[in-house]
This record gives C-alpha cells, sequence and structure tokens, in this order.
C-alpha cells in the first residue's frame, strides 16, 4: 500500500500541477471547474502507464484527491506572484459588473483598494482549507472519470501479465470482480 | 449488503452536498441586495473554481449568482443527475458509463469552451447553461459509483 501511494505520488504532482497553475492564471481560469477536474484525469492517465495491475475506481479518486491537494498549493503559489494582474482583472470585472448591477453595495471601490494588504492570515488559511476541500472532491471525481476512461487498454493488458498476487490480494481480487 | 448501503450513504450525502452547494450560489446575491458582508465570503468560496464574470452570469436580487451560468448548469445537472440516480443505476450498477456516452455528453462542453476561450464565438447564457448542464447530468454516475468504490477498497477492505 505504502508503495501504492508512493507512485501515486508523482502522477499527482504532475496532474495538479498543471491544473493548479493554470486556474491559477486570471485569463486562463474562464474553464472554471474543468481544469481540476482535468488535472485529475490526467494524474490517473500518468499513473495509468506506471502501473502494474489495472487501476481501481478507489485509486483514481485516491490520486485524483492528491492531485486537488497539489492544485490547491500550486493555484496558491501561483496567486501571490499574480496578485497585481489578478487585482487589476479583478477591478475590470468590477467595472463591468457596475454597468450589469442596478446598486452597488455601499463603499465598493475602496474595498478593492483595501485589497490583500488588509486580507487577515486566518481568512487566507481558510481560503485555502476550503480550497482544498472543493479542489479534492473535483480532483476525485476527475480520478474516477479518468480510471473509467483508461481502465479499458490497461485490461487488455493486465490481462496478459502476471499479477503478483502476494502483494496485494484484496486489490486484485476486487479487479478480477470487477472484470467479471 | 455493505456495498448496497455504502452506495446509499454516498448518495444521500451527494444529494445534500449538491442541494447545499446550489443553496450557497443562491444565497450570495441576497445577502449581497441586503449588504450583509457575509456575501464576500460566498463569493470568494467559488472564485478559484469560477471566473464569475457578471456578463456570464445569471442575476438575483440585482446582483449576479456567486457562479457563472455554465457552471450554474453543470451544477443542476449534477443535481438532477443525482435525483434520478437511484432510478437509472438502482444502486446495483458498479461500472462508470462507457466512453462513448462520456465523449457524447463531454464534447460539447469542450468545444463550446474551447470557441469561447479563443473567441471564436459568443455563446449566449442560456445555450452555455443548458450545455453545462447536460455534462453535469453524467457526472453523478462516476462520482457516487468511484467514491463508493473508494470508501470500500481503501477504508473498509484496509481496517479488515
Amino acid at each position: 500500500m505504502e508503495e501504492q501511494k508512493t507512485n501515486m505520488f508523482i502522477p499527482a504532482l504532475i496532474g495538479g500541477g498543471i491544473a493548479g497553475v493554470l486556474s491559477g492564471i486570471p485569463i486562463m481560469n474562464c474553464l472554471c471547474c474543468l481544469w481540476i477536474i482535468g488535472g485529475g484525469i490526467a494524474a490517473v492517465f500518468f499513473l495509468n502507464k506506471e502501473s502494474p495491475r489495472p487501476l481501481t475506481m478507489g485509486d483514481g479518486a485516491v490520486v485524483g484527491i492528491f492531485s486537488g491537494l497539489v492544485a490547491t498549493a500550486a493555484d496558491f503559489l501561483v496567486s501571490i506572484p499574480l496578485a497585481p494582474i489578478t487585482n487589476k482583472f479583478i477591478a475590470n470585472l468590477m467595472e463591468r459588473f457596475a454597468q450589469y448591477a442596478d446598486e452597488m453595495p455601499s463603499g465598493w471601490e475602496t474595498w478593492l483598494d483595501k485589497g490583500a494588504a488588509e486580507t487577515h492570515i486566518s481568512l487566507v488559511l481558510l481560503g485555502v482549507l476550503i480550497n482544498a476541500v472543493v479542489f479534492s472532491v473535483l480532483g476525485a471525481l476527475g480520478g474516477i472519470i479518468g480510471v473509467s476512461l483508461f481502465k479499458k487498454d490497461k485490461m487488455k493488458q493486465g490481462e496478459k501479465d502476471v499479477i503478483d498476487v502476494s502483494k496485494d490480494s484484496t486489490t486484485v481480487k476486487d479487479a478480477d470482480n470487477n472484470q467479471s | 449488503m455493505v456495498e448496497k448501503k455504502i452506495f446509499r450513504i454516498v448518495f444521500i450525502f451527494t444529494l445534500v452536498g449538491v442541494i447545499g452547494w446550489l443553496a450557497l450560489i443562491f444565497i450570495a446575491p441576497f445577502l449581497r441586495s441586503l449588504d450583509i458582508p457575509a456575501n464576500s465570503f460566498i463569493y470568494a468560496i467559488f472564485s478559484p473554481i469560477c471566473h464569475q464574470n457578471p456578463s456570464r452570469c445569471f442575476y438575483l436580487f440585482g446582483y449576479p449568482l456567486a457562479v457563472c451560468t455554465r457552471c450554474l448548469g453543470i451544477y443542476f445537472g449534477f443535481f438532477l443527475g443525482t435525483l434520478i440516480f437511484p432510478v437509472v443505476n438502482g444502486f446495483k450498477s458498479k461500472r462508470a458509463p462507457k466512453n462513448l456516452i462520456f465523449f457524447i455528453f463531454t464534447v460539447p462542453i469542450v468545444i463550446d469552451t474551447l470557441g469561447n476561450m479563443f473567441h471564436l464565438w459568443q455563446t449566449s447564457d442560456w445555450l452555455r447553461y443548458v450545455i453545462g448542464f447536460i455534462w453535469g447530468t453524467l457526472l453523478p454516475y462516476y462520482f457516487i459509483v468511484g467514491i463508493s468504490e473508494f470508501i470500500k477498497e481503501w477504508v473498509i477492505h484496509r481496517k479488515v
């Protein structure tokens, strides 16, 4: 199991890293949650290439959760240097928002000026925590979809390969059940 | 027996979760209309997973919902998909939808998103909503099945 977890780390790092960076860039984030789901799918794609046995949906969910956590960290790290650009982007959005909204809340212009400088560290941490939960759920969804997409080819290959039963008998049993 | 129980529990949690998620989307503009500061917090929850471009949002009480029309469609689709999950799946099938079905449901959202992203065309809000909705209806059939399998494999079997 420990070996399996270690094997999942690199794919999760790649999938989650790409997804987190892309979702953190203001212009690129128009794909919304699709980046994080895509990151989970990508992580499973890489794991599937390396895995000696057919992946189960549980594996997909786990690697997806890991990729979601990596994406959270990447998104947070990217958001720090990009903060000035993001603020400008938000300012543009707010201007457009003003055109569309009937009434703006009092003092919304100054709210932007206060910006990140007055953001309390506890609020930042809370934001990261919420991100981690949401990204993990979306990553898990991506991971499960990824297993469903890539499993078939691996199954064919898995039938040819002899699986070492002694290593992980429970999972092999499950894989057999799924095949039947 | 245990598997079916896990299936049902995951289904209930997913249904409750998506209802809560949708409620937050609608509560945000309501709170903003009342000038209650908590509205910013709710908008902030959704900001990492949605661009929240006001020109691409539906409005309530004079303010945009917490997510864009496409995301709203995905979440409402997810809600409907979850709601009809017991009828379609019957808590029996442990298989995810076939790849062909996934591609049929996914191609519209991919084409539309890329087309809009590269300014090839501009889709109306309602069409974005519908395209998101179509894709969203498929997702619970991965999520509920996959999370049930995850709990079975990684939580229950590891304990035994």
